[in-house]
């Protein structure tokens, strides 16, 4: 098998992509894209550890992430959806109304 | 014994009075006086009472109350506690009695002429006699500073009775300020007291008099913060004084005595007569054992009372008004005490003390009675001829004046007559400071034996001089009374210490003064006291002639002031021949300008010092504080621009700080080791 | 004249500069790290197979499978519920305003309690100053 420390990197590579999503994007459904990245490279670490330690529990919990990420997105859905209610556009960086 | 149980009640008594007055004053028919006349009545009995007791050769001197305890070794006490010894329970009598004799009379002047405000005054009388009798009683210096402060404040509360007038809040602020500055130095000689010995108490074991002449005898140490122990009890006896300079008006703090006269004439004659300003000379007769370590201390008090008195009495010769000339009058005789006190008189100066609050509130009730005949016009030569119109006013005057002027047989005569003597003999004894009291003493006789009787033939003989002193308002027994029994008084009390007589006649036995002050704790009596002056006497050609010179010149000099006053005053039309002295009666009738002086002071001293001191509150101190906040403030201002409300910054942010707490852990978890 | 799209680079990707940092962090603790030795499955495991045993309560699995059941449902009710709220979340009255997704801070649901006896017109229309 492969190192683990290489699906380690890539989750972690995974994961900062998503990040840097989060921070440098203004449209909220590319923001709600970023975040499945960042929950799915959680998912590749699970995985990559259920086949080193030879355990399933990794994968049954990849598994709910799976589902509860599939759920959030949908409630994600209904607030962007206020949001463009609001503000007339789904740029995040609109909504700044609670600030100093 | 019975009556030192019952001796709280002496000051709480006419507490009791102040409460009822003020609370309940306007419901009461006469507006509270009938409370506090029961209420000095009762203290009276019961200081009869003490007196009776202290007569039988007990002596009292029990701490009552601990109101700051100390923790530890070697910590000060602070409580309050009775002294009730020969000195004191003398003084409670006296100022009971005139209490007493104030309030009836205080009917007559206050009631029956229609004044408002009555439970006002009322109260101001029992919180003024309250505090008085506290004050007499007090068995440490701390318990005698703040009743010393209260008198000081019902002092102010009274003076300034009718305060919708101009003078009186006036007068009342000025009386409250000049004793406040002395009292300051007297704040300072307590504290000062207390770091040095630890204890304030006046007698008993481990008094703070008999610490001082332990440690001047080598026998015990005492902080005396690197001076000499003689240096350093002679400062904080200077500073004790300063407090008594302002309360009995001695120079320089005597300005606020004739201003104080804008109050009713009953309050002048209790307090500014014979009680209040007696505490300065009290205080300094209760600590005598302290001051007659102290030559400097001494010979200081000798020095201004000598010259007070002089003073007082040239400023009394060319005044106008009754209150007036009985005012610096009070100031010259009080000048008199010290000068006793000063000159190790300690039996004289008490002396004079007792037979003065008799003479001098008999003057002042006098002087209010004739204010009541004359519908309130103090100005003299607005009076005349009352002597047949107002009888029993003019003989209980005459006799004050008499004792005053220091006429034999009246008390007046034996005690100032006493005062001079010991100067006298003191002085001859090796102290040339103390003669040159003497000479002032004796100078001041002339002038006061002139003031005294010029005012009594102002007032009473000749013509009257205006419609008013033709017909003049009646007075009632309220008046009356209590100027009879104090005209007996002064007439009769010289008695109790005719020393003269005794040393001439050889008489032994008749000096009941000296032996009452004899009694009571060892560390107080005369003879101790004696013992430990630093003075020693002297006679001109043995004591006998001693006494009589000195007898004979002042009354001479007495006698030839009322001469010269008879002689000027004493005809149908006089004329004022105190014009006559030109540029030196301006200077007496402007009392030396110190009161012009003071304000000077104040105004170009203290009040740019006072600037100052606001500058440097305002900018410094309010300024750190103002900065400090001024800095939160900043910060705060500039700090919440984090919040921009845009939720990818907050993202950012919290990337920032995981990031930072991985590489922290990371760097002490060894992670990149 | 084709026009293709281009990359935007600008200073608003400097948040960016983060998630890179703490990429290289991470990568340092992560390449720095030691993990004990391998335990894998066995040459021959097949998982879904013995998920599919284990669902029928045959015995054939080589790989313990019975946890993976209680998964499935639990995420199968999940998804469901997902779905059900999504579309709830979605819905439109006849016309065409909202039902459950409100965007006038409530005042729709306060005023049908108040059984619109209150007076609507002291609101103000828009949902705030923007």
């Amino acid at each position: 098998m492969v190192p683990v420390q290489w699906y380690l990197l890539l989750a972690t590579a995974v994961f900062c992509i998503g990040l840097f999503g989060i921070l440098t994007r203004r449209n909220a459904l590319l923001f709600l894209m970023s975040v499945e990245l960042m929950l799915n490279a959680a998912n590749i670490n699970l995985v990559a550890f259920s086949a080193y330690w030879g355990n399933v529990t990794g994968q049954t919990f990849s598994l709910f992430t799976m589902a509860l990420a599939a759920a959030e997105v949908a409630v994600g859905i209904g607030i962007i959806l206020v949001l463009y209610r609001n503000f007339n556009d789904v740029d995040v960086t609109l909504a700044k109304e609670m600030r100093w | 014994m019975a009556a030192f149980d019952y001796a709280p009640a002496i000051v709480l008594l006419p507490f009791l009075s102040f409460l009822v007055s003020l609370g309940g004053g306007k419901y009461l028919p006469k507006g509270g006086a009938f409370g506090g006349i029961a209420a000095t009545a009762g203290s009276l009995l019961l200081s009869a009472w003490v007196f009776l007791t202290v007569a039988g050769g007990e002596v009292y001197n029990e701490t009552l109350y601990t109101w700051a305890a100390g923790v530890g070794e070697g910590t000060t006490t602070l409580t309050f506690g009775l002294l009730l010894d020969p000195l004191a329970a003398m003084m409670l009598l006296i100022v009971s009695l005139v209490a007493l004799l104030v309030h009836v009379f205080s009917l007559g002047y206050m009631n029956d002429e229609g004044e408002t405000g009555l439970p006002r005054y009322y109260a101001g009388l029992g919180l003024f006699t309250a505090s008085m009798l506290g004050f007499v009683v007090a068995d440490n210096l701390l318990m005698a500073f703040m009743f010393f402060e209260l008198v000081g404040l019902c002092s102010y509360l009274l003076i300034g009775f009718w305060f919708r007038q101009e003078g009186p809040p006036s007068a009342a602020k000025k009386a409250f300020l000049v004793t406040r500055f002395g009292d300051y130095f007297f704040l300072v000689g307590v504290v000062a007291v207390f770091a040095t010995f630890g204890t304030a108490k006046f007698a008993g074991e481990g008094a703070f008099p008999v610490l001082a002449e332990e440690a001047l005898n080598g026998a015990s140490e005492v902080t005396t913060f690197g001076f000499a122990p003689e240096t350093w009890f002679t400062i904080v006896g200077l500073l004790i004084l300063g407090g008594v300079i302002g309360k009995s008006a001695q120079f320089p703090l005597h300005t606020w005595l004739p201003d104080a006269m804008e109050g009713p004439t009953p309050v002048s004659a209790l307090i500014h007569a014979a009680t209040m300003v007696a505490a300065g000379v009290y205080l300094v007769a209760r600590m005598y054992g302290f001051y007659a370590l102290s030559p400097t201390a001494l010979g200081i008090i000798a020095l201004v009372g000598g010259f007070t008195a002089l003073a007082a009495a040239t400023m009394g010769v060319v005044k106008r008004e009754i209150k007036q000339v009985l005012a610096y009058s009070t100031i010259s005789q009080y000048g008199y005490m010290m000068l006793g006190l000063g000159a190790g008189g300690y039996v004289a100066a008490t002396f004079h003390l007792m037979t003065h609050a008799f003479f001098k509130a008999l003057l002042f009730l006098g002087a209010g009675s004739v204010i009541i005949a004359m519908h309130h016009d103090e100005d003299m030569w607005n009076m005349g001829g009352l002597k047949e119109r107002m009888p029993v006013t003019y003989y209980t005057f005459l006799a004050g004046s008499l004792a005053l002027a220091g006429i034999f047989p009246f008390a007046g005569f034996w005690s100032k007559d006493e005062v001079l003597y010991e100067t006298l003999i003191h002085g001859l004894g090796g102290s040339p400071l103390l003669l040159a009291g003497y000479a002032m003493g004796l100078v001041a006789v002339f002038f006061t034996g002139f003031y005294t009787f010029r005012m009594v033939f102002l007032t009473f003989h000749g013509e009257p001089r205006s419609e008013i002193a033709r017909d003049p308002h009646g007075v009632r027994w309220n008046v009356k009374a209590p100027l009879v029994v104090l005209g007996i008084l002064a007439a009769t009390v010289g008695v109790v210490n005719m020393v003269p007589v005794e040393k001439l006649l050889g008489i032994s036995g008749i000096d009941f003064l000296h032996q009452w002050l004899d009694g009571g704790l060892e560390a107080l009596t005369a003879h101790h006291y004696g013992d430990v002056l630093p003075y020693s006497s002297a006679y001109v050609g043995g004591e006998t002639t001693t006494v009589a010179i000195g007898a004979a010149v002042s009354l001479g000099l007495a006698v030839a002031g009322a001469g010269l006053a008879h002689v000027l005053y004493n005809v149908d039309d006089p004329t004022e021949h105190t014009a006559k002295l030109g540029a030196i009666k301006t200077l007496w009738y402007n009392n030396y300008y110190q009161d012009e002086y003071q304000v000077w002071l104040a105004n170009s001293v203290v009040l740019p010092l006072a600037r100052l001191a606001d500058t440097f509150d305002q900018g410094v101190v309010d300024g750190v504080v103002n900065g400090v906040s001024s800095v939160s403030l900043f910060a705060g201002s500039r700090i919440r621009r984090i919040q921009t409300g845009v939720v990818t910054n907050y993202a950012a942010l919290l990337t920032l700080g995981l990031v930072a707490l991985l590489v922290v852990f990371g760097v002490m978890g060894g992670w990149f080791a | 004249m084709t026009t293709k799209p281009s990359l935007r680079i600008g200073s608003h990707l400097l948040p960016g500069l983060a998630a890179v940092a703490l990429f290289v962090v991470m990568a340092a603790a992560v390449l720095r790290a030691s993990f004990g030795d391998p335990q894998m499955f066995g040459p021959d495991a097949e998982i879904t197979a013995s998920i599919g045993y284990a669902m029928f309560n045959l015995d054939m699995g080589t790989v313990p499978g019975e946890g993976m059941l209680v998964a499935f449902i639990i995420i199968a009710v999940a998804l469901d519920a997902a779905l059900d709220g999504a579309i709830l979340l979605a819905k439109r009255e006849e016309d065409g305003s909202a039902v459950a997704l409100l965007a006038d801070g409530g005042r729709q649901v306060r005023d049908r309690f108040r059984g619109d006896a209150a007076d609507t017109d002291r609101d103000a229309e828009d949902g705030g100053d923007r």
